[in-house]
């Protein structure tokens, strides 16, 4: 159980937020594919702190991606209501407004 | 040895439930399988001996992020959505992971922490002053940087309240 195990770990949790922002859809699930991609990252920043720099530096940094992730999650979810007022789904691909 | 078999447990259901949050067709059990990836995150986070983000980790993201997820899913009223039944053939399932989840957290806090350190090499000093460490390097040298995610919090508070408005 080295730093190797929990490297490999975030990796493989951002390339499944990766995959399923490409893959899916539904516009509730591209924000939760966000998230997971931001955990990730928070995961790698704690497993770094705590085997490589031994301090607590990268922890401070988990908060403030914390707190920009809680933020990202009230402006998306209040843009995925105004989305879902305007034209009544939450398929992205129906939403194409901006296409020529 | 029962850490490593605490991070195997926590990596299988981190990973089963990050593979259902992507590919769950309801979005509410989207939603309950990140929750519990969340919880299986928390764990391994004081595996590594950072309770101070395992209990951040469960309070932002569970008590909070989660929770708005299935508030604006509850607020937007899909029909699809909003019929749980496809959620209550899977409700003991995720009863029983998030049981479990909460169960290997408490111990992890209680027992596993120390034992990690010293197989890891880092001093036992440094889990009893982790938090007070995090205390003083987040108010005195990243002081700007928590100023303006204060900052950023209220911007968006703001901007959610005049987005959503009609």
């Amino acid at each position: 159980m080295g730093i190797d195990h929990f490297i490999g770990l975030g990796i493989i949790l951002f390339s499944i937020g990766v995959i399923g922002f490409l893959i899916r859809s539904n516009v509730i699930v591209l924000l939760l594919s966000v998230e997971l991609m931001l955990n990730a990252v928070n995961f790698l920043f704690v497993v770094f702190s705590r085997f490589v720099h031994g301090g607590s530096t990268g922890q401070i940094y988990v908060f403030i991606i914390m707190t920009v992730a809680a933020a990202e999650v009230a402006v998306g979810l209040a843009i995925i209501v105004n989305l879902y007022r305007r034209f009544r789904t939450l398929d992205v691909s129906r939403v194409n407004l901006l296409k020529g | 040895m029962i850490e490593q078999i605490i991070f195997w447990l926590l990596s299988t259901v981190l990973i089963l439930s990050a593979l259902g949050t992507v590919g769950m067709t309801d979005a509410v059990n989207s939603v309950m399988c990140l929750l519990a990836a969340m919880l299986a995150l928390a764990g391994l986070y004081a595996l590594l001996g950072a309770h101070v983000v395992a209990l951040f980790q469960i309070i932002i993201y569970i008590g909070a992020v989660m929770v708005l997820f299935l508030f604006v899913i509850m607020l937007l009223d899909l029909k699809k959505t909003m019929k749980l039944l496809s959620l209550r053939s899977f409700s003991g399932g995720f009863g029983v992971i998030f049981v479990c989840l909460v169960g290997i957290i408490a111990w992890l806090f209680r027992h596993a922490a120390v034992s990690v350190t010293e197989t890891c090499g880092l001093p036992a000093v440094f889990l009893t002053r982790n938090i007070h460490d995090i205390a003083l390097a987040l108010f005195s040298r990243h002081l700007l940087v928590f100023e303006l995610a204060s900052v950023l919090l209220l911007v968006a508070t703001i901007g959610a309240i005049v987005m959503t408005r009609k």
